[in-house]
């Protein structure tokens, strides 16, 4: 199998992936931030949290069980595993069998569903309640995101990340085919929801009211809650990547050497600072949705995908 | 332009109109409906007067104007003041639960584009897939019409599925003669103004609206 991305890029691209993740967070807090005229933590924030935590010690619930220590180890696999399948420097199918959009969509409910496990087995009200809800969301949220990946993956002939973006090529809106628009709104509805931000959760509390994906993670402590942060952050980027990789436009894959990955890499920054700015302004401009108003926000997704999946096949 | 522009054009144009429809038939707010059948009318300006480019049909642009100056701008203001003066609960109260409702947008949708399918060779003569997604816009109007227990929303509805009917005419015949276009929009306007006035009326004289008129006994 010839492909575009050797291993060794592959694993560049992951690293890269986690190390500018938690700068993501960071500058949607920054850039929500200035929309309501506050000054703000720096775009670093994220990383000294980070640091911070690493340093601290581990305090555990008695009624945990063994498992439990090894909930964050397995969800930050889990997620940088993911990582590993968007193409981030260049388009183009990996040079060896990777795994395509549907494994990464599945290691991202994996981590999901070790988040909840954890929360459950800590005992906490609060986990499980918010282990619940988010248990709650998640089955309206993926297969919507794999129906957006098919009615793309459609005219691609692929399921395969990379090959995907290849096949998106250069071109923008222009040349986008009428199921395009649909499933690229399909997308901007999901991917609050998928990033665990307003209207479907809060990422900045952990108050009763808001609790999804903060609830399950109120049990952690010291490194433990440093690994589930860091895979939040990579769980965002990831996300990004992949709807950067479905619908915006990517350079040709030919452009070898040391400036097309500079490049790449600088495209890359753009459309990820482009939908980072999507969620701030979205988190700055709707207020939190009440839990059983959700599955209505969603459901306008679930109907843009499936009618771009209607205009695509029929 | 060539023909081959204007039939992606059309098919982008017409995704656009049914997420606006998605939109309608999915808010919450009575508000975001108008403005969503606002942005809705916007489209069609638009298609009519992408198609008057390529069509090089004078008509058609005089009614692209006439679409966008009174159903993109007036329409929506009329109705917007009219829910401010009637200082009514920004919600809006549907029949049935809003998922079921997107569930039969889906499925008219799917439906529309089954049967213009099997029409085969005449959808081939007509610009890419404007039939079926005239026949959703228009079916799923009447869906949210349908639905909504307030008149102010069902007026949302009526809007949505005249502009379903608009551009089928407009994108399968290239241009209907501007006679019937202009008496088309102006019945719009006098539907409106009436059922604005009368909206008002019913408020201001029983308090109530359309969904308790089945409770009225003789």
């Amino acid at each position: 199998m010839t492909g575009d991305r050797p291993l060794v890029l592959v694993l560049l691209e992951m690293a890269l992936l986690v190390l500018l993740g938690p700068l993501v967070t960071g500058a949607i807090q920054k850039m929500k931030a200035r929309l309501q005229c506050r000054q703000g933590a720096g775009v670093l924030q994220p990383y000294r949290d980070l640091i911070k935590l690493l340093r601290k010690g581990t305090v555990q619930a008695d009624t945990a069980s063994g498992f439990f220590r090894s909930i964050p180890v397995l969800v930050l696999a889990a997620t940088v595993a993911a990582g590993a399948l968007v193409p981030v420097v260049r388009v183009g199918p990996p040079a060896f069998p990777l795994g395509d959009a549907l494994m990464l969509l599945g290691l991202l409910a994996l981590a999901r569903f070790l988040t909840a496990i954890g929360a459950l087995d800590a005992g906490g009200a609060f986990g499980g309640m918010g282990a619940s809800r988010e248990m709650t969301i998640a089955p309206l949220v993926e297969p919507v995101l794999m129906m957006v990946v098919f009615s793309t993956a459609l005219t691609a002939g692929t399921t395969e990340l990379g090959a995907l973006a290849a096949h998106r090529g250069t071109s923008w809106i222009v040349a986008w085919h009428a199921a395009d628009f649909l499933g690229f709104a399909a997308m901007l509805v999901l991917l609050p929801a998928e990033t665990g931000r307003i209207p479907v959760d809060n990422p900045d509390t952990h108050l009763e009211l808001t609790m999804l994906h903060e609830g399950m993670l109120i049990e952690h402590s010291g490194p433990g809650l440093g690994c589930m942060m860091l895979a939040t952050h990579m769980r965002q980027i990831v996300t990004l990547g992949l709807v950067a990789a479905l619908f915006f436009p990517a350079l040709p894959a030919d452009s070898a050497g040391a400036t097309g990955l500079l490049l790449g890499a600088g495209a890359f920054a753009v459309k990820i600072l482009v939908l980072a700015l999507y969620l701030a302004l979205v988190e700055s401009s709707y207020a939190k949705l009440r839990l059983f108003r959700v599955p209505q926000y969603l459901g306008v997704g679930f109907a843009c995908a499936l009618t771009a999946l209607a205009l695509r096949i029929l | 332009m060539s023909a081959e522009t204007v039939h992606t054009i059309i098919d982008d144009l017409g995704a656009l109109l049914l997420f606006t429809m998605i939109l309608i038939v999915a808010a919450g707010q009575i508000y975001r409906a108008i403005y969503a059948v606002a942005a809705q009318s916007l489209f069609i300006a638009v298609a009519g007067a992408v198609l008057a480019t390529a069509t090089g049909n004078v008509d058609l642009w005089v009614i692209a104007g006439i679409t966008l100056i009174v159903k993109a701008m007036v329409l929506p203001w009329v109705l917007h003041h009219v829910v401010q003066r009637m200082n009514i609960r920004r919600e809006v109260e549907p029949v049935i639960p809003v998922g079921a409702t997107l569930a039969l947008a889906v499925l008219i949708v799917v439906v529309s584009f089954q049967l213009s399918a099997s029409l085969g060779s005449v959808r081939q003569a007509i610009t890419g897939n404007a039939l079926p997604v005239g026949i959703a816009l228009t079916l799923t109007g009447v869906l949210a019409m349908a639905t909504q227990k307030t008149a102010l929303t069902q007026m949302v509805g009526l809007f949505a599925s005249e502009n379903g009917i608009f551009f089928t005419a407009m994108s399968v015949t290239q241009g209907m003669p501007l006679i019937i276009e202009i008496g088309v929009i102006l019945d719009v306007i006098l539907a409106a103004l009436v059922m604005a006035i009368m909206v008002l009326r019913v408020r201001s004289t029983v308090d109530a609206d359309i969904a308790d008129l089945d409770r009225l006994r003789g």
